[in-house]
């Protein structure tokens, strides 16, 4: 009788384990990228960080454009609890002088790195701007997705980058781990 | 008195062929015109909108263009779309664009891109509560990126999906392999 429990419980238990697996945060490797200045910027750089903020944007996307002010906004939130904000722009068509000017006109504080070759859109699987994504100190992708539910500001209804980030701050799990959204196809190299 | 005759003639002959020259290019601009008038009003799409349009399938292969007017992409694939609806006009390919523009935008913005694309095909604009389950709803490893493509078989299941801009030749193959299957 004993054995036949025990038999049932580790059926049970081989059942749960793929579950497991599956919820299971997929890591980041470390990753170095230079930015619009020509400095060098590993991923490892931000590990005390409390959450790291991976933005693929881009300059000449209408909807990554829409979301400039707000991730201006964001950065200055976050960046004083010790969230680290990067963008990353992996579009083929769009210079490093490009990125430059659109930064500086569009008041980003934050730093934008040069993803040439989209090598480190493609290791995110990163496929539109803006696609976020939201690191711990492990690296583990904790939340991916967009920024909010709309590119028009005054129809947002759901802030899911600050929900997901202010979960991670307060040691909470994330909530809300995966949104949606439409946006701009990155220009891959062919 | 002959050479009278025969200026009057040459006259005569120059001034028919240059009427039906005209009338030629009347007739074209008419039917310029009726192409442009043709492009069909744009209906707002909602989830249930979409359910039905890709269960209801007639008979017919449904080939779904998910586009924005701001997608510069989208808007260099467009004319392969005409084309390809042109191309299989009177057969059973039903072919369809959603935009993802917002539904208050169809006189300021989807209207007149369709009127200069003079497209012949039923366009919507989505409308939907949730932007991930209509995403979801078409394909659930799509996340959003645009263009996406997809073609459902005449029984409504869909045998292929793919984002980032196409072309005509590729479409077709693709119709044309989904429909050796069904």
């Amino acid at each position: 009788m004993l054995k036949k429990i025990t038999g049932i419980f580790m059926f049970l238990g081989l059942l749960a384990l793929p579950l497991f697996a599956g919820d299971e945060p997929k890591k980041a490797e470390d990753f170095t990228l230079e930015d619009y200045n020509g400095v060098k910027h590993s991923l490892s750089d931000y590990k005390d960080s409390k959450a790291i903020v991976l933005m693929f944007i881009a300059t000449q996307c209408p909807v990554s454009n829409a979301y400039n002010t707000r991730m201006v906004e964001f950065y200055k939130d976050y960046s004083k609890k010790n969230v680290a904000v990067i963008g990353i722009n992996s579009n083929k068509q769009e210079s490093v002088e490009e990125i430059k000017d659109h930064s500086k006109t569009h008041g980003f504080e934050f730093t934008v790195l040069k993803d040439w070759n989209n090598i480190i859109a493609d290791k995110f699987e990163a496929s539109f701007t803006p696609e976020i994504y939201v690191l711990n100190s492990k690296f583990e992708v904790l939340y991916h997705g967009r920024i909010d539910d709309s590119s028009r500001e005054n129809n947002v209804k759901s802030k899911d980058l600050r929900a997901a980030v202010d979960n991670i701050l307060a040691g909470k799990p994330v909530v809300v781990a995966s949104t949606k959204a439409f946006g701009c196809t990155i220009k891959r190299v062919e | 008195m002959i050479r009278i005759v025969c200026v009057i003639g040459i006259v005569v002959i120059l001034c028919s062929v240059s009427g039906c020259a005209k009338k030629q290019e009347q007739s074209q601009n008419t039917l310029r015109s009726d192409v442009a008038v043709n492009v069909q009003p744009v209906e707002k799409l909602d989830e249930a909108g979409l359910k039905k349009l890709i269960t209801e399938r007639k008979g017919k292969l449904l080939f779904v263009n998910v586009w924005a007017t701001w997608c510069a992409p989208c808007v260099e694939e467009f004319p392969d779309l005409v084309k390809l609806a042109q191309h299989y006009n009177g057969e059973n390919v039903e072919v369809i664009a959603i935009s993802a523009d917002f539904p208050d935008e169809i006189d300021s913005k989807i209207l007149p891109f369709l009127k200069k694309q003079q497209v012949p095909f039923k366009t919507y604009v989505g409308q939907f509560e949730n932007q991930d389950s209509f995403i979801n709803s078409l394909n659930i490893k799509w996340n959003g990126a645009l263009p996406a493509t997809f073609i459902y078989d005449a029984e409504g299941k869909q045998r292929f999906f793919t984002i980032g801009k196409s072309n005509f030749d590729r479409f077709k193959n693709e119709i044309e392999k989904v429909r050796g299957k069904t």
